[in-house]
């Protein structure tokens, strides 16, 4: 919403501090100011001029020989613009203007054999709006001759970023009211003056509001014997200011009206209202109407339209409720009775229709935001005064309406509760002027028992916390105070962050990623993880349109990414999204050497060394760690191991697949994927052994497919109590062995607690493993 | 015969031969020690002098032996540590080395400092209803509030959050007052990705609530906050705003200095304001009262380090996320 720093001074007369001073108040009033822009004035070397002649030039089809009269002298020019044509007022730039929209100084030159002298200019390359199909049209408000940089000076507009609860603040008059309220100042209202219309008076129009709900308001008011016509300069610098582009004295009136008071309102042409009527329903599904904007809309069943009977006995939308005004029914040139609609209409009904036909307009942005219900007839009243003071003609004294005004709920305000909420100290005198400056009707009905009645444009006025804020920020938010709260809260000492994780796996060298929850399809089949459960319905793009069931494709995608680095050992912590649910998880990466010697050769990575990074994690938390082959489809199926911790399936680890990894081109990769949290193991204090203990070494020849685990269980059991730990120290396939068997060397170490181990027991442990191995029926290696 | 036998321990290269001088003339059948024996052949009168001058040659040897074995043992010592000798300037042997992702220690330094203040850390899920993310955040059905968060929906009717603050609906759910939690987490918005935008990002929320908790004491815990993180004396601003969650609203900045330019200017951080009745209504709570305070976390990483491209955190690029190993 831009706001031209001038125009607040026609609510605020000398109330209105400077430029600084009033960005400094709005921000304050939490009117956010986004920034303020300095408009430049006109450029100097330009006059106001009239076109008194126009011939074509032979051999161009489009550029005309004109002569500007400014009153003084006459000037030959070139010019190419369609709306050259003779009684037109204009600016005339002269030699030595410089055009900042056209990025030249106007020089004397010749075009086709004709001499020309100066510019007709275009409101662009003016630099005053934009709009360069056509050279810039004046009515004779502006005296010829006249320098345009005194008609149009620099301007400073202030442009708001308004927070959607204030719909009433989309007007200069809504953003007047709060400086207003806060500066302790009267408010002007401009044109209060204009008659409203009298409902008696006959006009011949009628109204067949067939939607109340949606439209709970509406009027039609006439202005006869207007002259459509360039809008006086003023008012084109006003919408210029705002943005706008000028188009002629009655819709600038309506665009105006729609900034000043926060109302949008539409001007027909009188002609097209057959019979006078105007209908208010909703579309027939399929209905086509063709807009402002010279598109044709196929109207949906839900749409409000504003219909006129049409020759069949039906009727047909001439334009969509609160959106925009129909191409065919607006006012044109020759115009001479308008018929100008003010209505109301309701927040939803007008958003949903701006939605469902992708339109943003001022009239939409207005109205889903809220406009004030009991203020057509007197903005009606302005927009018609205006239309006949600019355009001639004047107002009817009738009044076609619809609906009346309706009141707020009052609100129960204690005002001792600014100061129990804020801990601010306002003097109720200053909290009843502040409420009243906002527009609320104030009754203090007891002892810090206010009544307060919100005025009809106040929709987010509606209890007791609202007028808190109200009447704190007209006093002003920089006076609350700064205090901590006395409170008995003992805080959980968790870790739902996982954070201790994060930094052991960094501590342990991995370098931590992040990756987006949303991927694609296709990457999650090119990674063989599982297909996703969660579809977006408004994805960027298809590779953004499901959410992921893994974290490991992301390292994959980062790993193809750093495929120039030589060692990577990745990880994240995250949320996958399953049929199940939402699932916290960590997955890592290792590539290339674990460690890099450089000129002394790297430790290669491989299971073993990832398998040691997770039994360090398991360590660190006190936790078991067991592994067991297992399959998973995207790790190779001889090196992938389901991961057992304190005994909870956790998830796995495993080489990446060959195929898999072929296609995101990477080699030998090693993956873990693991659900969190990670269960913590109990630790117990364990008495220090000090006995000796004894030491057995013995190599077994077993069948590949029987696992260490296996192995170490069976031997475990037969070693008896006295066992205190089992290492492999070596395990061997080769000309040794048979084809298909492998040795496993196991260093038993046996001990007691309370005294040394004599060698009998030992040989006697020794014999049972021996026996057990045996009856198993593998070999002992000699 | 001395001198003989000094040469003779000069001449010693190695430990062994000076071990042969020493048998030489030291050991059982060693000149000296039967010069010592032959002392009995002399008259009685002549041993006491003899005995003497033995003894004498027999120390001066000993020593010299001593000696000869220390300056051998230091060359033998010098030689190996000669042979031990590495370059020192080669490189060293890389151990892999791991770091955290700036974002997480922006955020673990933010929880630092919250839990210091006595606040309980919450997490939740990215994955939202209408219901927690909206309508019991006091967001109306087809209000254009809604607009203001680009939600990216589900096609069964969920959400991704599109902030932190359903997590004070779900904590409130199951917690009693009085409290103080933070909450960190992803959060999404369907909006044009750009330089200084991404769709997935990362806030902080905080809520306290309790018996007559006051904006001074939301005031009070953003000082407190941006005290930790930028010293005393940092200022703080309120100013009025609007989320439908909170009334009174308030979007809040930090005076700093910023860390690159050197200025003192405002750092618009977040949003806060006292928790809206609608909210507490939505939980169940009565007589209570609370605030809270939202913002975004990548910006307190992306200013103080110069990151010119938010979309640098989610590309992987290790070049860029070794960097911030030693940050903070």
């Amino acid at each position: 919403m831009r706001v031209p720093h001038g125009w607040l001074g026609e609510f605020l007369g000398d109330a209105l501090p400077s430029v600084e001073r009033t960005v400094e108040l709005l921000d304050g009033l939490g009117l956010a100011v986004e920034t303020v822009h300095r408009l430049a004035a006109a450029p100097s070397s330009v006059v106001v001029a009239d076109v008194t002649e126009v011939e074509p030039i032979e051999g161009s089809e489009h550029l005309v020989r004109a002569v500007a009269h400014d009153g003084a002298r006459e000037v030959q020019v070139v010019c190419g613009a369609p709306n050259a044509r003779v009684g037109v007022r204009s600016a005339l730039a002269l030699p030595g203007a410089e055009l900042p929209g056209a990025g030249f100084t106007v020089g004397e030159r010749e075009m086709l054999g004709v001499a020309s002298r100066g510019v007709l200019a275009s409101p662009r390359e003016l630099g005053l709006f934009d709009y360069g199909g056509g050279i810039i049209e004046f009515g004779g408000d502006v005296p010829l001759g006249a320098p345009l940089e005194e008609l149009w000076p620099a301007e400073s507009v202030i442009e708001l970023e308004l927070t959607p609860n204030r719909g009433d603040a989309f007007s200069v008059l809504g953003v007047a009211r709060d400086l207003a309220a806060k500066l302790r100042s009267p408010l002007h209202l401009p044109g209060e003056a204009a008659r409203a219309g009298d409902p008696e008076a006959d006009d011949g129009l009628s109204l067949e509001i067939l939607d109340a709900a949606a439209c709970p308001r509406f009027t039609l008011r006439l202005i006869e014997g207007v002259t459509v016509g360039p809008s006086p300069v003023w008012l084109q610098r006003r919408l210029a200011a705002l943005g706008l582009r000028p188009r002629n004295n009655v819709v600038d009136v309506t665009n105006y009206v729609t900034f000043e008071l926060g109302q949008p309102s539409h001007a027909y042409d009188r002609r097209v209202l057959e019979g006078g009527v105007l209908q208010v329903r909703r579309a027939r599904p399929g209905e086509r109407v063709t807009l402002l904007d010279e598109e044709t809309y196929e109207l949906d069943g839900e749409d409000l339209v504003i219909a006129t009977p049409s020759q069949d006995g039906g009727s047909r939308a001439v334009g969509l409720a609160g959106v925009m005004g129909g191409l065919h029914d607006s006012v044109v040139a020759d115009t001479a009775t308008v018929a100008l609609e003010v209505a109301h209409f309701d927040p939803v009904v007008v958003r949903k229709a701006a939605k469902r036909h992708r339109l943003s307009t001022d009239a939409h942005y207005r109205f889903e935001r809220g406009v004030d219900p009991n203020l057509p007839p007197r903005a009606s009243a302005r927009a018609a005064a205006l239309i006949a003071e600019l355009a001639g003609g004047r107002v009817h004294p009738g009044l076609t309406e619809q609906g009346g005004d309706t009141a707020r709920p009052a609100i129960r305000f204690r005002p001792s509760q600014v100061h129990f909420l804020m801990a601010l100290d306002v003097p109720l005198s200053e909290q009843r002027t502040s409420l009243e400056g906002l527009g609320c009707a104030v009754d203090e009905a007891g002892d810090d028992r206010w009544t307060v009645t919100p005025p009809s444009w106040r929709f987010d006025l509606a209890i007791e916390e609202d007028l808190i804020e109200e009447v704190a920020r007209v006093h002003g938010y920089e006076h609350i105070g700064v205090s901590v709260p006395a409170m008995h809260f003992v805080p959980p000492i968790h870790d739902p962050t996982h954070r201790r994780l994060k930094e052991a796996l960094a501590d342990m060298g991995l370098q931590e990623t992040l990756n987006y929850v949303f991927t694609g399809p296709d990457e999650l089949a090119r990674a063989g993880a599982p297909a996703a459960s969660v579809t977006l319905s408004n994805p960027q793009g298809v590779e953004r349109s499901v959410l992921r069931t893994a974290l490991y494709p992301g390292l994959l995608a980062a790993a193809a990414l750093n495929r120039g680095t030589p060692s990577l050992a990745l990880f994240e912590v995250g949320h996958v999204f399953l049929d199940g649910g939402e699932e916290d998880r960590v997955a890592m990466l290792w590539r290339g050497p674990w460690s890099r010697g450089v000129w002394r050769g790297d430790l290669p990575l491989d299971f073993f060394v990832a398998k040691g990074v997770l039994e360090s994690l398991a360590a660190r938390m006190g936790a078991e760690l067991r592994s067991e082959p297992c399959e998973a489809p995207f790790l190779h199926p001889g090196v992938s191991a389901r991961l057992r911790w304190q005994d909870e399936d956790v998830g796995v680890l495993g080489r990446l697949h060959p195929e898999v990894a072929a296609r995101f081109d990477l080699d030998e990769v090693y993956l873990a994927e693991l659900r969190l949290p990670l269960p913590e193991g109990r630790i117990r204090y364990r008495e220090i052994r000090r006995q000796p203990y004894a030491e057995r070494d013995v190599a077994l020849v077993v069948p590949d497919e029987v696992s260490y685990a296996e192995l170490a269980a069976m031997v475990r059991a037969a070693a008896g109590a006295d066992l205190e730990s089992l290492e492999p120290f070596d395990v061997y396939q080769g000309e040794q062995v048979a084809a298909g068997m492998r040795s496993v060397a196991l260093r038993l170490r046996f001990r007691l607690a309370e005294r040394a181990l004599t060698d009998e027991e030992v040989d006697g442990h020794m014999h049972n493993v021996m026996k057990a191995v045996r009856d198993a029926g593998y070999d002992i290696r000699a | 015969m001395l001198e003989e036998a000094l040469a003779a321990v000069r001449a010693a290269a190695t430990l062994q031969e000076l071990q042969d001088v020493r048998v030489r003339y030291l050991g059982k059948k060693g000149v000296l020690t039967r010069e010592l024996k032959g002392l009995g052949a002399l008259p009685p009168e002549e041993r006491r002098e003899a005995g003497k001058a033995i003894n004498e040659r027999k120390a001066a040897v000993e020593a010299a032996i001593q000696e000869r074995r220390e300056a051998l043992e230091r060359r033998a010592l010098d030689e190996q540590l000669a042979g031990e000798r590495v370059d020192v300037t080669l490189p060293g042997t890389a151990l892999a080395s791991g770091g955290l992702h700036l974002l997480t220690l922006v955020t673990h330094r933010l929880l630092d400092v919250f839990t210091a203040l006595g606040y309980e850390v919450a997490v939740g899920p990215e994955l939202e209803t209408d219901h927690y993310n909206f309508g019991a955040l006091n967001f109306p059905e087809e209000h254009p509030a809604r607009d203001e968060q680009d939600t990216f929906w589900t096609t069964d009717g969920r959400l991704l959050r599109t902030h932190t603050s359903p997590m004070q609906v779900r904590y409130m759910e199951t917690h009693e007052p009085p409290f103080k939690v933070v909450v960190p987490g992803k959060v999404f918005r369907n909006e044009a990705v750009d330089a200084t935008h991404e769709a997935q990002f990362n806030q902080l929320e905080a809520l306290v609530v309790g018996e007559r908790i006051t904006m001074a004491d939301l005031r009070g815990a953003i000082d407190e906050m941006a005290t930790a993180l930028f010293g005393k004396g940092t200022r703080t601003r309120l100013q009025p705003t609007f989320f439908p969650f909170v009334e009174p609203g308030a979007e809040f900045a930090i005076y700093w200095t910023h860390p690159r330019t050197g200025r003192e200017e405002w750092l618009e951080l977040g949003g806060c304001g006292m928790v809206h009745p609608n909210v507490f209504e939505a939980v169940g709570y009565r007589g209570v009262t609370g605030f809270a305070f939202g913002f975004g976390i990548e910006r307190l990483a992306l200013v103080p380090y110069g990151i010119p491209d938010i979309r640098a955190f989610y590309q992987g690029d290790l070049r860029v996320l070794r960097q911030f190993r030693g940050a903070l």
